[in-house]
């Protein structure tokens, strides 16, 4: 339904910067996810795209119209908020209904696009209920009824699932994922969970420090990281980020050695590897220490080991067990090592 | 055991009962009183002795409706603490959301100084209101007492809706403007109704000081067509006939009357309102 195209988009308050220098195409029908931990500028870039902040440069671009200056209730969008954001007063039907009145929709329209949105959300028996009388479930999806009702060209939704349990997290993000595809509308998603975001997403916006870290879609970001902020801010546990030196191919760091890495990146490197690429060997591993914590998960066993004053977490299997503080060595897949400019975090490739 | 423990519920709620009922008393004794000197004769409230068992006589009451505009008081007090608490929601909502919502520069200055007027002694005041209302032909008017409460009331009441409205998430303002709401329908169909129980209470208050306000009322009424039941009050304490005690205490207690009956019908709204300021629920 809708492009969008965000031009050295910058946001500061004074001499605290919100935003640098976002660059950014968002394709008609795609799904993208913000992902960055608190305070990255992820939901001030959002709140810019629905015209409720101002950018302090730059241009923001909706299907070749510039809508800087364009107040939010012109531009066509729709917005779930983290606290739902339901009008108190209101039934759930009014709430759903609002949007409808407010862009002049014919009255005779209303009920048939409350149901549908309602029966596409599952809330058809609560319409006639206040917000108040609602679970946060409920609520949440009553805000993404009102926000589809009228097929706005863009939703934008911030942290919508954050304040459900697990369980429910888990359904919702099914049925946003369904509803998206179903009505094809361009689709903005912010979010610090990390599982959201990869299950989501067309392509995922990384953001740290107001600036964005990598653009990819989930395959890309998970394993081909571009520097140390994206390898460490995804995946659980996060990748094992070991400094040390390389030279001539050979990487070491205190109780690590690893052989046959290319021979280009001499000097002082970051080793990155993922858990889930360690494997618990006898001896003669690429890392030796001392067994540190043991976390069995039931599908799997979390193995921490201590190597100098570096904590390194391994995926080992379920029926994996050791003793505390005894000796462990770990292998590492050759072709999932990461190096990375220890200065500077960037991958080196 | 369990019949143990029920029997002693059950006198602690007795207890409670008997607490609340003693307090409820205590409070309710003042009105009580002044409603049994009102239906009292004039003679039986004068004598020094105590009289433990009253005369119930209705001479207070068929005196003030017969020999003075009573009707008429109560009337002007109604219209103008209503008029007045009107005029000051109309100006009040929008200037509290203004100092709410808004950025501007200044803005907390105007706050303050819209509170400052508060501060100063009706006294002070008295002698340039007077010449005021002279000039515009309002003395001796309903409008006069209207406009001059919905003055002296319009800080705090201002005051009161704007700490409402800082309590309503800024999120559901943003939520209306996506939804294609501009700012006038934001404030009339999302903040007003959400800040209802706060806009009660600051009318109740409003209406409390205005029903209590004398000093400008005797300024500005100088017949019966303004006196309000504050004044009216006045006429009973001097005079050829002393002071009417029976009729002071009746008159008293129509003047508590509406407000205590308006405080009774809302008193969901009032207590929800008095309380939602302090607790973030």
């Amino acid at each position: 339904m809708a492009r969008i195209q965000l031009n050295n988009i910058q946001k500061r308050w004074g001499a605290i910067w919100g935003v640098r220098d976002v660059n950014l195409d968002i394709a008609d029908e795609e799904f993208v996810v913000f992902l960055g931990p608190s305070g990255c500028g992820k939901t001030t870039t959002m709140r810019m795209i629905a015209g409720l902040e101002e950018p302090s440069e730059g241009e923001i671009v909706m299907d070749s119209e510039v809508m800087n200056e364009i107040d939010a209730r012109d531009r066509d969008v729709a917005m779930v908020f983290q606290g739902y954001a339901l009008y108190p007063n209101m039934t759930i039907y009014e709430n759903i209904r609002f949007p409808l009145r407010m862009r002049g929709v014919p009255k005779e329209q209303h009920d048939t696009l409350i149901k549908r949105a309602a029966g596409l959300v599952e809330l058809t028996d609560y319409l006639d209920r206040k917000p108040s009388a609602l679970s946060g479930g409920q609520r949440q999806r009553a805000a993404l009824a009102r926000a589809i009702v009228r097929q706005p060209h863009v939703f934008l939704m911030d942290e919508p699932l954050s304040n459900l349990d697990a369980k429910l997290r888990q359904h919702m993000r099914v049925q946003i994922k369904h509803i998206q595809r179903e009505l094809k509308i361009t689709t903005v998603y912010v979010t610090h969970d990390q599982i959201e975001a990869m299950t989501l997403a067309d392509r995922i916006v990384i953001m740290d420090k107001g600036a964005i870290q990598q653009i990819g879609t989930p395959d890309e970001i998970y394993n081909d990281p571009a520097n140390t902020f994206v390898a460490n801010f995804i995946g659980a546990p996060p990748m094992n980020l070991i400094a040390g030196v390389m030279e001539q191919g050979t990487f070491t760091a205190p109780g690590v050695r690893v052989d046959g890495l290319p021979a280009k990146h001499d000097g002082k490197v970051t080793l990155g590897v993922r858990p889930e690429d360690c494997t618990v060997t006898a001896d003669g591993g690429h890392l030796s220490g001392s067994v540190y914590g043991v976390e069995p998960t039931g599908d799997m066993t979390y193995l921490t080991i201590k190597v100098g004053d570096k904590l390194i977490e391994v995926k080992a299997h379920r029926d994996y067990r050791a003793d505390l503080n005894s000796d462990a060595s770990v292998g590492f897949d050759p072709k999932r090592i990461y190096i990375f400019d220890t200065a500077s975090g960037q991958r080196l490739r | 055991m369990a019949s143990a423990r029920k029997r002693s519920r059950g006198e602690s709620l007795a207890l409670r009962y008997a607490i609340l009922g003693a307090w409820a008393l205590f409070c309710l004794v003042p009105v009580l009183w002044f409603l049994s000197i009102g239906l009292r004769p004039r003679i039986e409230i004068i004598t020094p002795q105590p009289i433990y068992f009253p005369t119930f006589s209705l001479d207070a009451w068929h005196m003030i409706w017969e020999d003075w505009p009573m009707g008429k008081y109560l009337r002007n007090s109604v219209l103008a603490i209503i008029g007045s608490v009107i005029i000051d929601l109309i100006l009040a909502i929008p200037a509290a959301y203004s100092l709410s919502r808004f950025e501007y520069k200044g803005r907390d200055d105007i706050g303050f100084y819209i509170l400052s007027t508060r501060m100063m002694a009706p006294a002070i005041v008295a002698v340039p209101i007077f010449f005021l209302f002279r000039n515009f032909g309002l003395l001796d008017t309903i409008w006069a007492l209207m406009l001059i409460y919905a003055a002296i009331n319009l800080s705090f009441v201002t005051w009161i809706i704007r700490s409402y409205m800082l309590d309503i998430p800024k999120e559901l303002e943003d939520a209306a403007k996506t939804d294609g709401a501009g700012e006038l329908r934001i404030l009339w169909e999302i903040i007003i109704p959400a800040i209802l129980p706060g806009i009660i209470t600051a009318s109740v208050i409003a209406m409390i000081f205005a029903i209590n306000e004398f000093l400008f009322t005797l300024l500005i009424a100088s017949t019966p067509d303004a006196y309000t039941m504050s004044v009216a009050l006045a006429n009973f304490t001097g005079g050829s006939d002393g002071v009417i005690y029976n009729a002071i205490a009746l008159v008293a207690f129509l003047a508590f009357l509406p407000v205590f009956l308006v405080v009774v019908l809302i008193q969901k709204h009032l207590s929800r309102g008095l309380t939602m300021g302090a607790v973030k629920g």
